[in-house]
């Protein structure tokens, strides 16, 4: 097939790459032939983020993903967890992914910060793999139950096992808890028709 | 026993701010299993926060204890409008990691079913946007074609929701015979049913009310959110994954990207019209440009044996068990594909360690980027408007929650 122009511009990536980052850094290609770069920590990958997007020969503006994935057999480093951010550039149509290991116990860097976009899908991240992210606006989970207890996506997470609820479910808005008066009055409506966001009582 | 209370509202419970208003689950208007927290001061929300996870199947825990043969079929359930994109776009991202490139007529093929599959996404979104705002004939002249193109891809895998259609190295099965007569039947009278939906609302005064202007998402917005497809577009964003890193047959097929400015319903539905119009265009040149051929790649890894072989053959009969039974190998490492699904970027990030389960299956789904930036924009808007702004982002709760 005929060479797409992003692939000329995805060839310059690597060099710039190894002339400027991968100094003491390990630069690795995937088996698609895109860079992945492995910060020392997700503070490290945090910084790289930032530069990334300051830098002109990539103009990082988009977040295509950040996700994780559970490296308990060792085979890429001693950490536990390994997170993975996805960048993407709109205007060199150049992909770029950064890997940042991550210990069991271990905080990770926020990046909302910098990029809106990360908020769920660290949300996501914490939810079902157990990692915290230090900085985070409202670090809940978001796919399962508040009620839930584990991670499903570590590996030693069974894929059978289930779990059972009682019913007090708490109420959110956003980050804020929400004390909603559950009980009714004797004609059946609700006791507290205004339930306050925490703080703003 | 005391006497029940009258239920009085008084003037201060009229002019209350902190009134919530739960939008979903299950609502009609929610289109699948989404929920919304509104704190609204009158109509107007002030406040929203989005609850997911309703849905939630545990697809990517799946796809680390299945076979990625196996794992096929769970694909149709991300984005249930759009099954053939899906199954497409998890294809390409295991032949990727295993260096296999499909056929010429399969690339062909696919090309021809992820348009279908857009077209038939688009014309859910468009139709059941109008039908939330009222406009019922919409609905109708458009599913009739919905309903059509449902038959087609019926008679190309034998099941019209959720279609596995697509193999790892090929498709289950090829074209029928009377398909691209079919195709291209289709392709003349369905932009008919296109140009009376634009006559009905392009210009319709209650329908420019209710669209202009609402739910905007805006350029910065749309960036700092990184939402994808016809979103971003409506941003005024010039980015089509078709077009800037284009996979298959794209670079040989001509079209244009559809950018809007405003970043509004109105803009939104505008363009998916249009994108329906160029998927259309299209479909016309892969109809004329297919070519016949060998379905199958050549690869002992992944090519799944002819039945009647199997029957008969000793050899076959043993690769065929091995295949289904064990699963295909697949080499240690990782990638990320993505294609430009209908409502954005549908991206599979997979590690092997090799063998034939992932380490790793991670699905970056554009819904979930969408439902991140509704959180924001809904803000600043009526109640009515939340619908209609739901509604043109095309959230589907299945690719969401996974």
């Amino acid at each position: 097939m005929s060479t797409a122009p992003y692939l000329t511009e995805q060839g310059k990536v690597a060099g710039r790459l190894m002339e400027k980052y991968a100094k003491d850094r390990r630069l690795e290609a995937d088996r698609l032939n895109e860079p992945v770069l492995w910060a020392r920590d997700s503070k490290d990958a945090k910084i790289l983020v930032k530069s990334f997007m300051m830098d002109d020969h990539f103009k990082i503006d988009f977040l295509s993903d950040v996700t994780a994935y559970d490296n308990q057999d060792g085979e890429d480093g001693e950490k536990r967890f390994i997170l993975v951010y996805q960048l993407y550039s709109l205007e060199k149509h150049i992909r770029i992914r950064i890997k940042a290991p991550v210990d069991l116990n271990e905080s990770a860097e926020t990046i909302t910060d910098i990029i809106p976009a990360a908020n769920w899908l660290e949300r996501e991240i914490f939810d079902l793999y157990g990692i915290n992210f230090n900085g985070h606006p409202n670090m809940r989970r978001i796919m399962m139950d508040e009620r839930f207890e584990g991670h499903p996506l570590r590996k030693e997470y069974p894929i059978k096992q289930r779990m059972g609820f009682n019913d007090n479910v708490h109420f959110h808005l956003g980050g804020h808890a929400l004390h909603v008066d559950n009980t009714l009055l004797e004609d059946g409506s609700p006791a507290n028709t205004q339930a306050l966001p925490e703080g703003e009582k | 026993m005391t006497t029940p209370k009258p239920n009085v509202h008084t003037l201060q419970d009229f002019y209350n701010p902190n009134v919530l208003i739960n939008l979903g689950p299950s609502h009609p208007a929610m289109h699948g299993t989404l929920r919304v927290m509104c704190r609204v001061n009158g109509e107007t929300i002030e406040d929203a926060a989005c609850e997911i996870g309703y849905l939630h199947r545990g697809i990517e825990k799946l796809g680390e204890t299945k076979t990625y043969h196996q794992w096929m079929v769970y694909t149709d359930r991300l984005n249930y409008c759009s099954a053939l994109n899906n199954n497409i776009a998890y294809a390409m991202a295991v032949e990727n990691l295993m260096n296999i490139t499909p056929t010429e007529r399969c690339q062909w093929i696919r090309v021809i079913c992820m348009e279908l599959a857009r077209i038939i996404d688009h014309i859910i979104c468009v139709a059941i946007n109008a039908l939330d705002l009222g406009a019922m004939t919409v609905f109708w002249l458009l599913y009739h074609w919905r309903e059509e193109a449902y038959t087609m891809i019926e008679s190309m895998c034998g099941m019209r929701l959720t279609t596995t259609y697509a193999r790892i190295g090929g498709m289950s099965y090829d074209l029928p015979d009377n398909l691209l007569e079919r195709l291209w039947k289709f392709c003349e009278e369905m932009p008919r049913a296109l140009d009376e939906v634009e006559g009905l609302l392009t210009s319709n005064r209650i329908w420019i009310d209710r669209t202009k202007g609402v739910g905007i998402i805006t350029k910065e917005d749309a960036l700092k959110y990184a939402v994808t497809g016809p979103t971003l577009r409506s941003a005024g964003i010039d980015h089509d994954l078709r077009r800037d890193r284009p996979y298959y047959t794209y670079p040989e097929l001509d079209f244009d990207v559809v950018v809007g400015n405003n970043g509004d319903v109105y803009d939104r539905y505008l363009i998916r019209l249009e994108e329906m119009r160029q998927s259309i265009r299209i479909l016309k040149q892969c109809h004329d440009k297919i070519p016949m051929g060998p379905l199958w790649v050549k690869d002992k890894r992944v090519n799944i044996p002819e039945k009647m072989d199997v029957y008969t053959k000793m050899e076959v009969l043993i690769h065929h068990f091995k295949i289904f039974m064990e699963g295909i190998d697949v080499p240690p490492g990782e990638g990320y594909s993505c294609v430009e699904g209908p409502n954005g970027e549908l991206g599979f990030y997979i590690v092997s360690r090799g063998g034939p389960k992932a380490w790793r299956m991670r699905v970056k789904s554009p819904s979930f980027m969408l439902f991140q930036a509704f959180e924001q924009s809904v803000k600043g808007g009526k109640i009515p408007d939340a619908v209609a702004h739901l509604g043109s982002v095309n959230i589907i709760a299945g690719e969401l929650d996974r």
